[in-house]
Order: C-alpha cells, then sequence, then structure tokens
C-alpha cells in the first residue's frame, strides 16, 4: 500500500501546478503522512487475521512440506529425516497403488458426486422453485446436510446390505440381489450415490437463490414468443444460472476430492482399493503407519489435482462467457 | 534411532526443525496437559494408563483393580482413560505428538514395533523381564517383545480356533466339528443355503471383511495350521507366498466360488443370528457371544483349528495386548511398580478352590470372558465350572504362532487384507495375490526406517 502511494508522490511533485507552491508541498506531505498512518491503521487491523494465518495455515503448510521431503514418525520432531523427493517418488512408482486405484478413485469420486448431485440439484431447485411452501421442501432437502456423516453411512450400509431396504425392493420386484458395496464394480458408484444425496440439500439452496435472481420479465418474453417449458429451461434458466452453476461446481468438486468420511464409514475403502480414495490414504498413512512423510507428499499431490481440477473448470466456464 | 540417541543435544538441523513446530506442539500441549503430580509429600503422583477397555465388562473390570491400588496406595495414583480399540492407535499417535501421551500404554502388540521405532515405549527393566520370562508362555513373550528385549506385560493373549454352530452341523448330518480341511470344506458345502434371489442364508464357513484383525486372523491362522507364516524369521520379507499360502488362499477362494461363503455379510452379525455354521475366530468372542445371544449360546461349540491333513502338526495364530510404560513418563518407577502388582503379584481366586492364586490381570482377563499368558493362572480360573469353549483357546496358548510386530505390521497386515479380498471379490487370482502381496509387503516391511 506504501510502495502504492510513492508514484503518485512523485507525480504531484512534478505537476507543473504544483511545482513551486511551497503550501502545496506542504499539504502532499501531509497527505502522504496521513496515508501511511491509516497504512499502519489498516495493517493493524489486519494483523490478528494475518497472524491466524501465520500459525493455523503458513506454518502447518511449511512443516507439511518439510515433512513431504522427510521420513518422520510422528512422535519426535528430533527423529525428521530428510529425504528429497523420495516420497513423491514412491507414490508414482510402478506397482503403486496411489496412482491407480486410489488417485483415479478419488476424481472418479468427485466427478460422479458432482455430476449426480448438479443435474438433482438442478431438477429439484427448478421444481422447488414452481412449488408453493418453498421454505418446507429446501428444509427437507438440507436436512442430509445437519446430519453426521457417520449416522448417514450406517443407514445406507444397511439399507444396501443384502437383507436390506434396497435389494428389498429389488427382490420385490423379481430382481437378484445385488452386492452393492461388497461387489467391487458396484462400491464406488453406491458410495457416489450416498455422497451426492447427501450435498444436494446445498445445492439446491445455493441454487434457487440463483433462480430467484433470474428476472421474471425474460419468462414473460418467452412465454408471449410461444417458448415451450423445455425451451424456456435450456434457454432461459441454465444460461442465466451459470454464476450458481460455478459455484456449485466448483465446492462440490473440491469437497468430492478432499472426503473420505462417508467411505470410511460404509467400506473402509474396500473390498480390497475399490473405494480407497486419496485423503484416506493420507489419513492412513500418517495416523495408522506413522508415515508422515507419505502422507504430506500425498497431501501435496491432491492439492495440485484440487488446483487443476479447479483451474480447468474456471477455464471451461471463462469459455462460456462466465466472469468469475 | 533408539531412545539413547535421543537423549544427545539436538543437531543443527534438528534444532531448525524444531523451533517453528515446537511453538504449536507446546502451545497443545500446555492447554491441556494432564496433571501429574509432582510426588511431593501431600501431592500423589497420578498416572495415566490408556487402555481400549472403554465400556461395558471391559471398562468395569479394570476399574476393578485400579480401584483396589488407588485405596492401598497413597503416594501413586493410576487414573484410566479409554478409547475405541479402533481408534487406539491414532489416540496414541495424535496424543503423543502433542506432548499427552499416557505413563502407561496398552497397545495392540501388532504396534509395537512402530511404536518401539518411533520411541514410544520404554524398555522393561531387567527385573521385570525377567518376571515376564519366568510366568508367561513363548507367544506372548513374542508379542511383548521388539528384536528381543521386552517392553511390557503380556495382558490379554487371543489364540484362534474354530467356532461351530451345533444345531446346523446336527441338521446337516455332521456328528462333530471338521478336524481337516476336508471335512471342514465339506461341512461348509453341506451346511450353506441360499434363497431364489441369492440371498445368503446360511454360510457353510463365515469369511469376514469387518477390519484388517478380523480379515488378516483368520486368514493367517489357517496360514499357520497349513504350517505357513506371514512374515520371514528376520521380518525383513514376506513368506505367504509359498505352498501354505497357496493351499489357504485357494482354499479360501473355492469356498467363496462355490458359495459356502459370503465375505459381504456381517460374519459377527449372522453367526450370532445362527446364519453362519463355522467361522474362525479369537478367543475374545466367547464373552461377547455368550452375552448377546442369551440361551442360544448353548449350540455355540468351540474346536480347534482344522490341519490340512489329520496327522499335521497343530499351529494356529496368537495375537496379543500388552502393558507398557511411555517414555515420555515422568515416573516410570512407578508405573513398572503398578505393572508388578496388577500382572505378577497373586491373590486368592474366589471361584476356584481353596488357596488357588491368580493375578489380577488374569483374573480381569477371565471375568470378561477372555485369556492371558500365563497359561498357568488360566488353568487355575478355568478349573471349575468355567465355560468349556474357551479350552481350546487355553490349549492353542502351547502351539500357537504369535502375530509378526515388525515396523511395518500394521500396514503390512492392511496390504494383506486388501489383497484378501481382492481375491475373495474376484478382482485377483490366487497367483495374482500372492505375488502382489509379496511386492507390496515386502517393500513396507524392508524399509530402512
Amino acid at each position: 500500500m506504501v510502495n502504492a502511494l510513492a508514484p503518485e508522490t512523485t507525480e504531484r511533485v512534478h505537476s507543473p501546478r504544483d511545482a513551486g507552491s511551497t503550501g502545496s508541498a506542504v499539504d502532499g506531505r501531509r497527505r502522504t503522512r496521513l496515508r501511511r498512518r491509516q497504512a499502519v491503521v489498516g495493517y493493524l487491523f489486519l494483523a490478528p487475521t494475518l497472524l491466524f494465518f501465520a500459525v493455523f495455515l503458513i506454518l502447518p503448510l511449511g512443516f507439511a512440506l518439510l515433512l513431504s521431503m522427510s521420513r518422520w514418525a510422528g512422535f519426535d520432531l528430533g527423529d525428521i529425516d530428510p529425504v528429497g523427493l523420495d516420497n513423491f517418488a514412491d507414490l508414482f512408482v510402478d506397482g503403486s497403488t496411489f496412482l491407480a486405484p486410489i488417485l483415479t478413485n478419488t476424481l472418479l469420486f468427485a466427478l460422479g458426486t458432482v455430476a449426480l448431485a448438479l443435474a438433482g440439484s438442478v431438477l429439484v431447485a427448478n421444481c422447488i422453485d414452481k412449488l408453493r411452501l418453498q421454505g418446507l421442501w429446501r428444509t427437507l432437502y438440507f436436512l442430509p446436510i445437519v446430519t453426521t456423516v457417520v449416522a448417514i453411512g450406517n443407514v445406507w450400509k444397511y439399507m444396501y446390505e443384502p437383507g436390506g431396504l434396497v435389494n428389498g425392493v429389488l427382490n420385490a420386484l423379481g430382481l437378484g440381489s445385488v452386492a452393492f458395496l461388497q461387489d467391487p464394480d458396484t462400491a464406488l458408484p453406491a458410495v457416489v450415490v450416498v455422497q451426492a444425496w447427501a450435498s444436494v440439500g446445498t445445492a439446491i439452496l445455493i441454487l434457487t437463490a440463483g433462480l430467484k435472481s433470474i428476472p421474471d420479465s425474460y419468462y414473460e418474453a418467452a412465454a408471449l414468443d410461444g417458448a415451450g417449458p423445455v425451451t424456456v429451461f435450456w434457454k432461459i434458466t441454465l444460461p442465466l444460472l451459470r454464476p450458481s452453476l460455478l459455484f456449485v461446481c466448483i465446492t462440490q468438486f473440491i469437497t468430492g476430492l478432499q472426503s473420505f468420511a462417508l467411505i470410511i464409514v460404509m467400506t473402509k475403502g474396500g473390498p480390497g482399493d475399490a473405494t480407497n480414495v486419496a485423503a484416506l490414504e493420507m489419513y492412513r498413512q500418517a495416523f495408522s503407519y506413522g508415515d508422515w512423510g507419505t502422507a504430506s507428499a500425498a497431501a501435496f499431490v491432491l492439492f495440485a489435482v484440487v488446483l487443476v481440477v479447479t483451474l480447468v473448470q474456471l477455464w471451461i466456464f471463462r469459455l462460456k462467457g462466465e466472469d468469475t | 534411532m533408539t531412545p539413547s540417541h535421543r537423549t544427545g543435544g539436538l543437531s543443527r538441523r534438528h534444532f531448525a526443525l524444531v523451533l517453528p513446530s515446537a511453538l504449536l506442539v507446546s502451545g497443545a500441549s500446555g492447554c491441556a496437559a494432564p496433571h501429574q503430580g509432582t510426588g511431593r509429600p501431600g501431592d500423589p503422583i497420578v498416572l495415566t494408563l490408556l487402555s481400549h477397555y472403554a465400556s461395558g465388562t471391559l471398562k468395569e473390570a479394570l476399574q476393578r483393580p485400579v480401584d483396589e491400588w488407588n485405596a492401598t496406595h497413597d503416594r501413586v495414583k493410576v487414573r484410566t482413560k479409554a478409547v475405541e480399540f479402533t481408534d487406539l492407535l491414532t489416540t496414541f499417535m495424535v496424543r503423543q505428538a502433542a506432548g499427552q501421551g499416557a505413563d502407561i500404554l496398552h497397545p495392540y502388540c501388532l504396534w509395537n514395533g512402530q511404536l518401539v521405532q518411533a520411541g514410544v515405549l520404554r524398555p522393561a527393566p531387567s527385573e521385570h523381564t525377567e518376571e515376564i520370562r519366568r510366568g508367561y508362555g513363548g507367544a506372548a513373550v513374542g508379542a511383548s517383545s521388539v528384536g528381543g528385549k521386552i517392553y511390557g506385560y503380556p495382558t490379554e493373549v487371543q489364540t484362534y480356533a474354530l467356532y461351530y454352530n451345533k444345531r446346523l452341523l446336527r441338521e446337516a448330518g455332521i456328528a462333530r466339528p471338521p478336524r481337516t480341511w476336508r471335512e471342514l470344506e465339506d461341512a461348509a458345502y453341506r451346511t450353506a443355503r441360499r434363497d431364489g434371489y441369492g440371498n445368503t442364508l446360511v454360510q457353510g464357513f463365515g469369511l469376514s471383511t469387518y477390519d484388517d484383525s478380523t480379515t488378516v486372523g483368520q486368514t493367517l491362522a489357517l496360514l499357520n495350521a497349513a504350517g505357513g507364516t506371514f512374515v520371514s524369521a528376520d521380518g525383513r520379507s514376506t513368506a505367504i507366498d509359498s505352498p501354505a499360502g497357496r493351499a489357504v488362499f485357494d482354499l479360501e477362494h473355492r469356498l467363496v466360488v462355490k458359495g459356502a461363503s459370503a465375505p459381504g455379510v456381517n460374519v459377527y452379525k449372522a453367526f450370532q443370528s445362527g446364519q453362519v455354521a463355522m467361522v474362525v475366530s479369537a478367543g475374545w468372542w466367547t464373552g461377547s457371544l455368550k452375552t448377546e445371544m442369551g440361551k442360544d449360546y448353548r449350540d455355540v461349540g468351540v474346536a480347534p483349528l482344522p490341519v490340512p491333513e489329520a496327522d499335521d502338526r497343530r499351529a494356529t495364530l496368537s495375537t496379543g495386548f500388552m502393558l507398557g510404560v511411555n517414555t515420555a513418563s515422568e515416573h516410570p518407577r512407578e508405573a513398572w511398580e503398578f505393572l508388578r502388582w496388577l500382572n505378577t503379584e497373586k491373590v486368592s481366586v474366589k471361584s476356584a478352590k481353596k488357596g488357588a492364586t491368580a493375578t489380577r490381570m488374569s483374573s480381569l482377563q477371565v471375568s470378561v470372558g477372555s485369556l492371558t499368558g500365563r497359561a498357568e493362572d488360566m488353568r487355575t480360573l478355568l478349573s471349575e465350572g468355567s465355560d468349556p469353549n474357551l479350552r481350546p483357546f487355553l490349549d492353542a496358548l502351547a502351539y500357537a504362532v504369535p502375530e509378526p510386530n515388525v515396523v511395518g505390521a500394521q500396514q503390512a497386515k492392511s496390504l494383506l487384507r486388501k489383497n484378501i479380498e481382492a481375491l475373495w471379490t474376484g478382482q485377483q487370482s490366487v497367483d495374482e495375490s500372492l505375488r502382489t502381496i509379496r511386492r507390496q509387503v515386502d517393500e513396507e516391511v524392508s524399509r530402512s526406517w
């Protein structure tokens, strides 16, 4: 902020109008002093926040970076043993399960969750927007958000069991039972459905707000032109909902890439590694195996993935003309 | 790095690393450090004991001797803290990192290599080592040792045997529990039943996917019974890719493919409901089954683990817990003294014949339907009127193979579980599973920590 003022001050001194005017020079110095003082006060107000970020973000980040290039069992700081980039190399060495299936599962889990939650929430939000008692419907759909993941995971786990509700329905329809969480081919999709169901409430809330911001005049004009509901949805609602969709898409994707609580409750990453994801692997490496170096390296890889995915999403939306 | 190395001065590199991190750790520990007492007159030393005896009978059983100690000792008091077993290792890790590790730890022996390597467990002083070697069976001493050094008093020792449902076997025309793998397979196919939709009504032989311990425990028990081992004697490679390992994997694979096992079903619930004819599990389960099955417990029988051929030598897996002292404890001498009092001092046993004695820990374990590695105590405590289903586990103490507790043991176990599940669910063949386990586990246990 101080540096930003410097060119302005120089410009004023060289201004023909101010040149040779002692009074104006004094005013300029006063103004500079005042601005400097304001800047100091500004920084003072920022200090607690900066301190908070330094202690709880920058310091841990630096420590994690150090650990990602070290071997450490997690107890004695004196035992941190630098190993360079070995931990990163180990993650991608031939035969390592981190790239496939763990990172692949992570991306599929996030992608599946976002696709289902987005499609479901657009549909439901659009329907709710046309109903009475909208607050009630929004509350009902929001309920899974305020329910603990452990409860949700356990309830759905029982529903998916061979003698559970879902298979009961399938049997009642004359179909054979499916081992949803025990079959490696169905386990990940089964958990994705639950994660999407659990996160659809937030998306509905945001999209409903987005729908309310679309002026009625567009719909009135479309009605006068004789546009049908499908055309109205594709040509008016969806394009104008893009800012909300962008927000939902990015936040849900980040949440999806980082989440593991539901998986640990429902499948513990199994069968085999069929539902194992990066965050779960990091948790296990650090807290179960005492390998903080590998866990930290995996965390930085996941960070890179989240960053790239987010940038790609922003780029795609920008291509579509969305100014973020 | 050994604890003695760590007590030396910090190098410049270590100091640079310690400085920023110490700010966080000291801040955290300073906020909520447990009161340990100073030991000054009038201010007793308070030792904390962290275990997984978190609820129900286990919690009460541990609290009884602790209350007795506290009532009879003025200078040293013991305070118990407990978390569920599934959170125990994580709790050790987090509390230790935050400078809040308990004085006395109650780890699963599988983690000992990891905890010793991280400098958490203190080696037992020589006088305690002698008592442990003298009083406990080989499997218990082995489980409490790392690199030949003993790190604590063995508490519960679990051996694996075959649980079977007498009613289901009888209904299938089988008069006695299987003694060989051929009989086991035959009984499994004869007892298994499914409905028209493919739902399993009765599993002939239960295969658990509940967690690492249950999934891996039953496979390793069968592996030991076939004369194999999971990890080589030096702990630097896996030995599962052997004829014995192949035989176990073939057996389990056949049972799944032919429909006698349904790994998706929770075996531990299904057995209680009479939906599993046979399952391999550890002795701790008898206590739970008795409580939860009520009168149906009369259908439960326990037999020694079947061996591949009738004349094969018996062997099974043994796992265990121990009580050790934290390197960070400020009062190790007092902590060891409490452990000696709990684990070696003999007191009279009310339920047994007059004059019979056993340690407090042995009595505690039997009261919750479990065993210790003190065979002598167990025989005293199980002499009259006790559950006959505990007897095969006690007999197995003589021939059980301790679970390997090398540095990467927990991770090796998880890798084994993943590959076993991949085998059961058809993702991998027997050959692929054995090859993958060997590659992954070898890489883990041979790491130069």
